[in-house]
Formats: structure tokens, sequence, C-alpha cells
């Protein structure tokens, strides 16, 4: 398959901006170096690339597959960075910027008016197939078209996004230096109940079944942290679940440990956690990660009315307070 | 002992069969992810769509965390318990060559200047029942490293999917003896062995993903010293622990304790070397930086395992490559490693 079929018209539009943009970034010393995408390894990936060499410019992509969320690189990043950002990126930026994990002169952000990401497992599921099975996976608006042993089958593009990006509040990058595309308008009402449907599915049974769903999905947990790694989020420099003295749980994969592990992160990016979806993507033994996540978020606003990452002059807010808090112990 | 053959749907009984005598692990689905799971003694639709499991078979001999043994304080001193074993027989039906071949890397390992009990143990009564894959997955690099999705070079018996049937090669004397006590396996014919070749000779070609192995031992070693190199491919990499736990031949472990009071636990359990905590020391981390975890990653799979045990660490199974989260690629890494007359030294 020519690598270049499952783009639109947009994105190739989007692509050719981003690539010269990138490029003057670069030639005219205004950035050190670039974070993007390029074609993955595999058939329907992309990889984070990071350079600062112009040469590599021409192979920065934009595409369905864009999936990573590349603020996660900016806390090691030297010098000035130009970062393809999605929307949902963009919110991390922010966050980041407010939590001063990174300046803001010291970012230019080359937005992308996300319509979003395709989830592969969803398409492998559709389909019956694994992902090196299929053949080709278009968009064209809100329509996708699966190709499998050479038969052309076509979707709502609704069921083929993942859960976080059907409810998308801020496709379009509001903190954004270049815009590469028309900007593309938030998820209807419908789109965001839909989103919910998993999580709400745990709301609505009795907390002693629900205790045992997460029972089951934590005896899976392997402890490899990629949930952790990717989230831009958990940023500290030494976790909590590696301390030794003291040490609060043990290192060892036992579904009671792996669950407190998980409890105590959400805890810690409460009010950071912008809902981009990463920790259940990269997680390798599909732990729905994101429905306590999303959880976390719905409790941060309905509590503190705040959203992650929406205003980079907010204070962090785990990091403030206000004299009218009804909590008696912060006075 | 001339090859035999048993039919798919005879498969259920026979393994029923085994059942009495072993403890019977296939392919299972759990909530997508696949792994060992003991037999329900009636699925077997996993011959219809299992590839590879995600969770590799090391840990079923090797498990991501088991108990060493119980400790109670005893006087002065400590009582010591080990854990019940009794006899653990498990029978793996539908290894992959790839797998089977990582266990006989592991056992160099596990059996050299210190003999693993836990390990080895459970390899010793265990038996491995091999699949030939005829759907390889695009990741997959086996055929670079001498081996092959039909390679029956590490397990008892050997299956080759023929349609409705499996021919069956016993290749260990513990495999002859389980098939010539199984009452439903019957002779194969020479039409068998024909259509077994070819599906061996199809499944060959079907991997399209390489590496070269001569020229990387020829480059490897000089590019310990590219620093730039190193650090220009960690870039991307986020420091998980997923290539290094579900890579099928990667062996460390850390030990903890687990203790209340006067009594307790100790565990082993998974423990990687893309973690910057994994080389610290009171004064000193070697590894602080990530370019050099990641180069001692590869070094170890292609440089140092071989000279300790004249194999490479890797058998092309490709969960490294389909699973990271950022797509960071080791057959690309090596692909492009540094001629000696590029490299600068590291600073």
């Amino acid at each position: 398959m020519d690598p270049t079929e499952y783009l639109t018209m947009k994105d190739r539009e989007m692509e050719q901006k981003l690539r010269s943009e990138a490029k003057a970034l670069l030639e005219q010393g205004k950035v050190d170096c670039i974070i993007g995408f390029e074609d993955g390894s595999l058939k329907f990936t992309t990889t984070p690339l990071i350079t600062g060499d112009k040469d590599d410019i021409s192979r920065l992509v934009i595409n369905p597959f864009i999936v990573n969320n590349l603020s996660v690189y900016l806390t090691e990043s030297k010098g000035r960075v130009g970062i393809v950002t999605k929307g949902c990126d963009s919110r991390s930026i922010v966050s980041l910027i407010q939590d001063n994990k990174v300046a803001r002169e010291d970012i230019v952000i080359i937005g992308v008016p996300c319509p979003g990401i395709i989830d592969l497992r969803k398409v492998e599921q559709l389909v019956g197939k694994d992902r090196d099975e299929i053949e080709g996976i278009t968009r064209e608006g809100d329509r996708v078209i699966i190709t499998v042993d050479g038969n052309k089958k076509e979707f709502p593009t609704r069921e083929v996004l993942f859960d976080n990006c059907l409810g998308c509040e801020l496709p379009t990058p509001q903190e954004c230096d270049i815009l590469l595309g028309e900007p593309v308008l938030p998820a209807s009402e419908e789109d965001k109940v839909a989103s919910q449907e998993k999580i709400n599915s745990l709301k609505d049974i009795a907390p002693e079944q629900r205790w045992e769903f997460w029972r089951n999905e934590f005896d899976r947990c392997l402890r490899c942290y990629a949930c952790r790694s990717v989230c831009p989020a958990c940023f500290c420099q030494r976790c909590f679940a590696e301390e030794t003295e003291p040490q609060w749980l043990l290192p060892i994969p036992r579904g009671q440990d792996n669950l407190m592990f998980q409890v105590i992160r959400n805890i810690h990016v409460a009010g950071r956690c912008t809902d981009c979806g990463e920790c259940e993507r990269s997680c390798p033994v599909n732990i729905p990660l994101r429905s306590l996540a999303r959880e976390m978020y719905e409790i941060v606003e309905e509590l503190f009315h705040y959203k992650a990452g929406m205003d980079k002059e907010a204070p962090p807010l785990l990091a403030a307070y206000e004299a009218i808090d009804p909590e008696d112990f912060i006075r | 002992m001339a090859n035999k053959k048993i039919n798919k749907k005879d498969v259920a009984g026979i393994l029923d069969q085994w059942k009495q005598e072993f403890t019977l692990f296939v392919p299972s689905r759990d909530e997508g992810v696949v792994k060992w799971a003991k037999w329900d003694g009636a699925d077997t639709t996993f011959m219809d769509w299992y590839r590879n499991t995600t969770i590799p078979s090391k840990a079923v001999f090797f498990p991501p965390m088991e108990e060493m043994f119980s400790f109670q304080k005893d006087g002065e001193g400590y009582h010591i318990e080990l854990p019940a074993s009794g006899e653990p027989k498990q029978l793996i039906f539908g290894i992959r060559p790839c797998d089977a071949k990582a266990l006989a890397i592991l056992d160099m390992t596990f059996s050299d200047a210190y003999e693993d009990p836990y390990y080895l143990a459970r390899r010793k009564s265990g038996i491995l029942i091999g699949l030939g894959c005829t759907n390889p997955c695009d990741s997959c690099f086996c055929t670079s490293l001498g081996s092959s999705p039909t390679d029956s070079a590490n397990v008892d018996l050997m299956l080759t999917d023929i349609g409705s049937e499996f021919l069956v090669e016993a290749i260990s004397d513990k495999g002859e003896e389980l098939i010539a006590k199984t009452s439903a396996a019957q002779a194969a014919t020479e039409a068998d062995e024909v259509r077994a070749r070819e599906e061996v000779k199809a499944a060959y070609g079907k991997v399209t993903r390489k590496i070269d192995t001569e020229d990387i031992k020829k480059k490897l070693p000089s590019s310990f010293e590219d620093k730039d190199y190193w650090e220009k491919i960690a870039t991307k990499c986020i420091s998980c622990g997923i290539c290094t736990f579900l890579c099928p031949t990667c062996y460390c472990f850390d030990i903890n304790d687990e203790r209340i009071k006067s009594q307790g636990q100790r565990f082993r359990s998974w423990d990687s070397c893309a973690f910057c905590l994994y080389t610290k020391m009171p004064v000193e981390n070697p590894r602080e930086e990530r370019w050099r975890r990641l180069r001692q990653k590869v070094c170890h799979k292609y440089e140092f395992y071989p000279m300790s045990f004249d194999v490479i660490a890797c058998t092309g199974c490709g969960r490294c490559v389909r699973l990271c989260p950022v797509n960071w690629d080791i057959t690309q890494t090596l692909a492009n490693l540094p001629a000696q007359e590029q490299i600068k030294q590291e600073k």
C-alpha cells in the first residue's frame, strides 16, 4: 500500500504547511529542534520524530494515526522547541507551563486542528482482523473506509475514534503559535455522551461489582509503568512507587499493589490530567485506565470548577488555595 | 519414528487425555490480551485466531512475580520455608518457535554458574507442544536469527497446520513418549508430509522484516563508543518496561521482602534495565542517562550474550516492535549502526 493513501486532502495540505513552517523555524534559528511525527515502522502507525536537522523535515507527517502526546518530551528538551500539537496535547503543554516545568517562550506550538485519532484496537474489533492483516484505512470526513481481503467496508468515523477523541472538548489548540488548518469544532453532545459509555457502565454497577471489576483488571498489570512514562503530567524525578524509605508499596506486580499504584498515580495527577488517553492506549495489557483518569477529571471539575490545561495564567489547582474554601484545615 | 497426525476435531479429546497428567496451558484471550491460561476443558477456538501471545511464554516458567520463600523469626535466627511446589508438570499447547527458542536461551542463564531451582524445576518437568506459524505478524523477524515460523528445534512435539489436521513430529524422547500414548493420533501419509513441507516453505516467505546479523556482529562492538548514535536513537524512548517485560528472553528480576512483624515472604519479580533505578547504587548510577540504558539493552542481546553463550538473545518475536507505545524499533537501530570508521569517541 502507498503509505500516503490514507491521507485526505486536508491532511496533505496541513502536512505541506507543517514541513515549510518547521523548516523555516529551524533555518531562522527560532527553534533548536522540532518534535513531530514521522511514519512508523509498522502499517498505520506513526512514531515521534525529534530532530534539529532540517534534512529530516520532509519526513514529518500529519495523518489520522498521529496518536502520541508529544508534550511528554518537553520537560527533557533543551533549548527552544517547535512542537506539533493536537488540541489535547496543547492542554498538556499549558498544564506544564502552569507548573513551571517548561517556559512558554521556549516553545513554538504548531497546532493541528484534530478531527480525532483512529483507535486501531477499535478498527481490529470492527473487522475481526489484526492491524497488519488490514490492507487500508482511509478517513473521508465522517466516514472511514477499511479494506480487508480486497473488500472495502465503510463505517462512521465516530465508531473508530479513541473514546477521548470522540468526546473531545478542545480539538483545536487554544494556546498556539502556528495553526496548520481551519479549526475543528468540539464534539457534539451526542458524541460526548457516547464517549462516556464505558465509564458510565462502571458507575452504574454496585460498588462490590465495581471493586471486583478493577481487581480483575489490575491482576493483569505487569508494572511496566508505561502509563507513567507516557503521561506528561507524571513528571516527578523520583516516583513514589520506587521510594524505599519509606516503601509505600511493593514493586511486585500483585493485584492489590498494582491497583494501589494506579490510585495514587491518579491522585497525583489530579488537576493536571487533561484526559489525553495516553495511559490507556499504551497499556500492553489493555487495562481501561482512562476510565479512572476521566472519573478523577470529572471530580476535579465538579469540586473545583477546574479543567487542566485551559489557561496558562491560572495557578495550578493543587498548588493554590482560596480563603473561601469550605474545608477548615486550609484556613 | 514415523510422523503422526491429529485431526483438529480431536484436539479437545487429546487435551483432555493430556490434562490427566499435566497442568495444561492453551492460548487464551482476556480483554484482548493473549496469554497462556489453564485449559478450561472445552474451548479450542484459539486454533482459529491465535497468532502469538502478548505475554511471552517465559511467564509460565519464570512468572512476573513469585514467592521464593517465607520466613519467620525463630529465636535469634529465622525459620525459612520454601513454597509448596509439588511436581509442576506443565504442558504448553501451541508454543511458537520463537518463544520455544527463547526458553532454550533462558536455560543457559538459569543453569549457568548459579542453578535457579524455581525455573529449572518447571522446565525439567514441563513439556512444549510447538505449533508452527502460518500467519506471522509484520513485526516478526525470526528468519534473520537462524530460526523460522515452523522451527521445531526447541520443542518436544511439533505441530504443523495442514488444513483440517496437524502433522505431528516427535522431536524429543519426552514428545515421542507422549504422542505414542495419545490414542487419537494416526499415522501421517506421504501426502500429509508433502502438504506440511509446502506450509513450512510458505510460512518462511511470509516473514518480511529482516536484520543482518553478520553486519551487526561487525559494527555493534565498535559502535559502543559512539555516544552521538545512541543519544540519537534514544531520544524518543520513554523508558517504560514494555520491551523488556514482554521480551521472551529478558530475565532480570528484582527481589523484595514483605515483612509484617516477625514474619514475611521474599518475592522476586521481573525488573527492567530500561528503568533508571535498575543500576542505582549508593553513590553512583552508571546508566542514569537513557541512551546508556538502551545501548545496554541492545548490546546485551546482540553482543554480550553471544560472548557468554554463543547465541543472540533475541528470537525475532517482534513483541518489542509491535507493543512499544512510541514505535521504537530495534530492527531500525540495528540496521543503522555506524560503521567503525565513522565513530566518534564517547566523551
